[in-house]
């Protein structure tokens, strides 16, 4: 599980990455498209035939960050339940409460944009915590495992 | 670890020492217990949330959500099982048999076809093109189309959207009829009193099938003028397709021979899923809104008109000049002027031509005194429909299929609160009913009555408007972002007594969405 955890980490900080990565695409894709002679409004948004180069950044960074990310938030979070290191639980559940602000704030923004400055900052808080959330599920087998085996006499044996 | 204590001698002299192994063998699996108990109370009501999502094999539409009464006399819901006991159903909300003075037929086919404008689209045709064949007709005509489905896999039908037509000409599968499947046909029958603008499409799979191009123009004129159509009297369909925009499949500009001088009336038609702007550097007026006209409209300079998805504006010029429609225009004579850029100011139609007290002598009806108010309150929350998780819009709070459905007696007056905290505009069309707009976030209307069908709510922003409830039968009501109905932005008004015996569902052929 542990593992596991340690995997789930990774990923939750790789994925901060691919949302980075995916957005900018986009924006730089819109910019150029409209650049050359390209009309976007409501209606063209809500078509899903507007095609640029970049026009996949928007659909992976909504798509992933409304659904897969917090996927794999909350299935850290319950993998933290079995990992058994100290503060598993609590960097889990950190990030899993960052991911939560995180969408939140990915929805508002669409009504108050200056939120959007908040979504970019945010996402660099998730990184870190799902980077030291990674690194403390790499770290020496923990305290409480060995204090187990210091009291536990029987520990040997199983 | 249990092997432990079944290894442990038995019989014999009872340990001095308590045993020592289940010390950390207990903490162990208490602590076990408790990942597990945690894991269950974070992914129970998960799982519960998405096994109530999951959609029935087939379903009726009066037992979708529960009957909101907007404060009025109670109504029962006639359920659609219980329809032979005396309800009416919506089958007998039709014309009776009779003569028509504009018979059309119309053969819907699924193809690949070469737009007006040359482009090459593969998508849905009516009599080999796209959008449809213009029909137009003198108010108080009867209309009769007789729709046939050569080719489209999944059924076809039409809504005529604008058009109060009786309830069991409304076009809806699964509501007021059965998709019409390849081979088959429906003959659609209604009188046409209202002069305006308006548009035909499917609401069979209408998301996919309007935007393949399964729609096409209407226009009714007034009693005592010709219907032919008229070098100043354009319909000006817009329409992405492939996500290129159009005007009567044109894309580009769309040339109107008019000699200078000329007036032009340009029925501007939204047959896209979000608001569009419409705008000329000439000053420009506002005849109609949805097919009313508006009263006293004054000339429009250095502003756009917002056209909501679905939504209709009748803008007249004078030629030479262009009506700019974003990436598209309709060139009206032979201006010199370039295009211009759109303006960042929109007419606000809650202030827009003669002023207008809003009471009975002017609407007919009386909204200070209304039989039922409704919420239609349009969030949104995560969650799951049909199964499928995701970011969803909610009414009342409630999400698919737990909605109102808004229960209204022939005759009642209605008022309904549109708002929206959802973070997106959403067009929404009452089916049925041409309602009138009272105020917007509390300011209330001040121009010439703004009846319309369907309305621009952005984001933040409430409408109050009020209607009759004078067209019996079971309506939609719903967003026309034709994606968002099938995202649960769909409820309906219902009658006291009617039933509908259409089904629709995965285990029937009806898609309304």
């Amino acid at each position: 599980m542990r593992a596991t955890y340690r995997v789930l980490a990774y990923l939750l900080a790789l994925e901060v990455v691919v949302q980075a990565a995916a957005i900018a695409w986009a924006v730089f894709g819109l910019s150029t498209w409209i650049e050359n002679g390209g009309v976007l409004d409501k209606a063209g948004l809500e078509s899903d035939a507007i095609v640029f180069d970049g026009v996949t950044g928007f659909m992976v960074h909504g798509l992933n960050g409304q659904i897969i990310v917090p996927a794999i938030a909350l299935v850290l979070f319950i993998v933290s339940f079995f990992a058994r290191f100290p503060r598993a639980v609590a960097w889990a559940g950190a990030a899993l409460v960052t991911v939560i602000v995180q969408v939140a704030l990915g929805i508002f923004s669409h009504t108050l944009p200056a939120l959007g400055m908040l979504h970019g900052a945010v996402a660099l808080v998730l990184l870190v915590v799902a980077l030291i959330a990674a690194r403390k599920a790499s770290g020496p087998v923990s305290v409480e495992t060995s204090t187990d085996a210091s009291t536990g006499a029987h520990a040997a044996q199983v | 670890m249990l092997g432990t204590d079944g290894a442990r001698p038995s019989g014999g002299l009872p340990p001095l020492a308590p045993p020592p192994a289940p010390v950390r063998t207990r903490r162990r699996r208490w602590r076990t217990l408790a990942a597990v108990v945690a894991a269950v109370v974070v992914l129970a009501p998960i799982a519960w949330f998405w096994a109530a999502s999951l959609p029935a094999g087939t379903w009726s539409v009066t037992d979708m959500g529960y009957p909101d009464d907007g404060g009025g006399t109670p109504v029962m819901a006639d359920h659609g099982s219980m329809s032979g006991m005396g309800g009416r159903s919506v089958d007998s909300l039709r014309l009776p048999d009779g003569p028509a003075d504009v018979d059309v037929t119309l053969v819907a086919r699924a193809q690949t076809v070469r737009l007006a404008g040359g482009q090459v689209v593969t998508g849905y045709t009516l009599n080999g093109v796209t959008p449809g064949p213009e029909i137009r007709a003198v108010q108080g005509q009867t209309i009769r189309v007789r729709l046939v489905n050569a080719d489209v896999p999944r059924g076809v039908t039409l809504h005529w959207h604008g058009l109060d037509v009786p309830n069991g000409d409304d076009g809806v599968a699964g509501v007021t009829q059965d998709a019409v499947l390849p081979g088959g046909q429906f003959v659609y029958r209604f009188r046409v009193d209202q002069v305006g603008s308006f548009w035909y499409h499917s609401h069979q799979v209408a998301d996919e099938q309007v935007r393949g191009g399964l729609f096409g123009p209407l226009v009714v004129v007034p009693r005592g003028t010709s219907a032919a159509p008229s070098p100043t009297d354009v319909t000006a369909l817009v329409h992405l397709y492939d996500g290129r925009r159009t005007v009567d499949g044109v894309g580009g500009d769309l040339a109107v021979p008019a000699a200078p001088g000329s007036v032009v009336r340009v029925r501007v038609t939204n047959t896209d899923s979000g608001p569009m702007r419409a705008w000329s550097s000439a000053p420009y007026r506002v005849l109609a809104v949805d097919g009313t006209d508006v009263r006293g409209p004054t000339p429009v300079i250095g502003a756009a008109t917002q056209v909501t998805a679905g939504g209709r504006a009748d803008l007249e010029v004078t030629a030479p000049a262009r009506i700019e429609l974003g990436g598209s225009a309709v060139v009206v004579g032979s201006p010199t002027a370039p295009a211009a850029p759109a303006p960042s100011t929109v007419v606000d139609l809650l202030g827009y031509g003669t002023p207008t007290p809003l009471d009975r002598a002017t609407l007919g009806f009386d909204p200070a005194t209304p039989a039922r108010v409704f919420d239609y309150a349009i969030g949104r929350r995560p969650g799951f429909v049909n199964g499928v998780p995701g970011l969803y819009w909610t009414i009342n709070g409630g999400m698919y299929p737990d909605v109102p459905m808004f229960m209204v007696r022939e005759g009642d007056v209605v008022r309904m609160r549109i708002s929206n905290t959802s973070g997106e505009v959403h067009p929404m069309h009452l089916h049925g009913h041409h309602a009138v707009v009272l105020a917007r976030n509390g300011v209330p209307a001040t121009g010439s009555p703004w009846w319309m069908d369907s309305l621009d709510v952005p984001d933040g922003t409430t409408f109050d408007i009020a209607f009759v409830a004078d067209n019996p039968g079971i309506w939609m009501d719903h967003c026309h972002n034709l994606a968002h109905p099938a995202q649960g932005l769909v409820a309906h008004l219902m009658y006291e007594g009617v039933t509908t015996p259409y089904r629709a569902g995965a285990d029937t052929p009806n898609d309304p969405e």
